[in-house]
């Protein structure tokens, strides 16, 4: 007894979640959390470019090189036209979202709030910023965040101090930035979302095209040994082709509705030592004052030459 | 072809030159001590200057960890070996790559042979070298430029 009512109240729970829990909480970055240990696969990679199949540019600006223990930001900028609009998940029409992932060097996260500056503060509002993993302090993600007001998102950052923390050293790191603009194209499982491009499943005539459910579309297509396949376009994307067109296995039945995409750039930094800045200014003072005495020198010589008449 | 190049001394203005110590110097002036003792430690004092400066402010990075299971996504050697990249790439047959890869130091050992009767310095009066090293630098750019874009954009650059 106790056990089915165990049974019973856990699938209840399941499929409460699955029902009730709202799409746009299952945020798009989370989805990339729960599959990959980390966002960066060997060969470079991001994983948000496994789902966001579309490539646009993405920028960012960061100091050459920041002190230890010392609050900079960087500067994701993910520029598009704020004009277009995207599907939604029902096919409708809206504004696209942004994202974005900052995988800083190993010591380096987030800054505390209580060392922004006011203007930082002012930079920073409305945005939250989370963690990739509670092992990764240093890989930060943002979004989704409507993109019109958010084409540059700003993310405080601490960096480390070598002083305090024997596991770091001064030297130049490497930064992996990722900007996503736009829903994906494929779901983490797999599936296509409804943001891009259906394809014929197989080679035969278009019998019919019928409406679907939810305001989708049912494209009928006859194989040449007489079965017809019926290939389920969800609400979204238009379809291209017309009852009786010949279409070929893969190609295209609608258009591509997808206006965003995602694109990834590596940035460095220096984490600097301000003890080898004295010491740099000291050792080129010493050179100037070496060349200035050796062309004095030089003069003194040459007087000598014209008075032996060189 | 003339191998070596010797110093004309039947002409008198040179050898008025030589008996000052300066040789085939333009600017009138002494190489010892003048230049040498002089002025070449200015010169190295400020490239040593250049290359500290640089190793403090933009030190070398420490790359990604060696993964030979990880495949970059674009292979690319190192820069300076852009255009050789390119003949590789472009070149059907990889004998006849191994044999243009050859041509590249063979071609450089010429240039000491070509106009080396020519006693005049000047760039401006040795066409067929300057013709040579100019065609030379601007097709070897071109090849670097090529290596970076998509093979099928690589021999046009994209521009036609």
């Amino acid at each position: 007894m106790r056990r089915s009512l165990q049974l019973l109240l856990s699938s209840l729970l399941v499929l409460g979640a699955v029902f009730a829990a709202p799409q746009a909480s299952w945020a798009y970055p989370f989805w990339a959390q729960q599959n990959y240990a980390t966002p960066r696969e060997a060969t470079g990679k991001l994983a948000c470019a496994n789902c966001h199949l579309a490539k646009k540019p993405t920028h960012v600006e960061l100091p050459q090189a920041v002190f230890p223990d010392e609050v900079f930001k960087v500067e994701v900028e993910i520029p598009y036209d704020t004009s277009v609009q995207q599907v939604a998940g029902d096919g409708s029409s809206t504004g696209l979202n942004v994202g974005a992932v900052v995988m800083l060097p190993d010591g380096f996260k987030l800054a505390p709030a209580d060392r922004l500056s006011d203007e930082l503060k002012e930079e920073t509002a409305g945005v939250y910023v989370t963690q990739w993993s509670d092992n990764d302090p240093n890989i930060l993600l943002v979004g989704p965040l409507p993109g019109d007001q958010h084409q540059t998102i700003v993310f405080p950052i601490l960096s480390p101090d070598p002083a305090t923390d024997s596991a770091i050293h001064f030297g130049k790191y490497q930064l992996h930035v990722g900007g996503n603009r736009g829903r994906g194209q494929v779901y983490p499982t797999g599936e296509k979302s409804n943001n891009g491009v259906f394809n014929a499943s197989v080679a035969g005539t278009v019998q019919s095209v019928d409406s679907g459910e939810n305001g989708g579309s049912v494209v009928v297509i006859q194989t040449a040994d007489g079965n017809s396949v019926s290939d389920v376009i969800p609400a979204g994307p238009s379809v291209t082709v017309q009852a009786g067109e010949s279409v070929s296995a893969g190609s295209p039945l609608t258009n591509d509705p997808n206006v965003g995409g995602f694109g990834q750039l590596d940035a460095e930094v220096v984490l600097q030592n301000p003890v080898r800045i004295y010491g740099l200014l000291a050792f080129f003072a010493s050179i100037v004052v070496a060349q200035i005495m050796l062309v004095l020198k030089k003069r003194q010589v040459e007087k000598v030459q014209a008075a032996e008449g060189i | 072809m003339h191998i070596l190049k010797k110093p004309d001394l039947s002409d008198p203005k040179l050898r008025a030159k030589l008996a000052k110590g300066m040789g085939h110097n333009y600017y009138g002036e002494p190489a010892w001590p003048n230049d040498l003792l002089y002025i070449f430690p200015v010169v190295i004092l400020g490239t040593i200057g250049c290359l500290v400066g640089l190793a403090v402010l933009d030190p070398a990075m420490l790359g990604d960890k060696a993964d030979p299971f990880a495949t970059p996504l674009e292979i690319l050697p190192e820069w300076y070996l852009y255009p050789v990249f390119q003949i590789l790439r472009v070149v059907p047959n990889k004998l006849l790559g191994i044999v243009l890869q050859t041509m590249v130091p063979l071609g450089l050992m010429l240039i000491p042979f070509i106009e080396s009767f020519n006693k005049f310095q000047n760039p401006f009066r040795r066409p067929v070298a300057m013709a040579a090293f100019l065609f030379g630098t601007v097709f070897t750019i071109y090849l670097g430029i090529g290596a970076a874009l998509p093979i099928d954009k690589s021999l046009t650059l994209g521009l036609f």
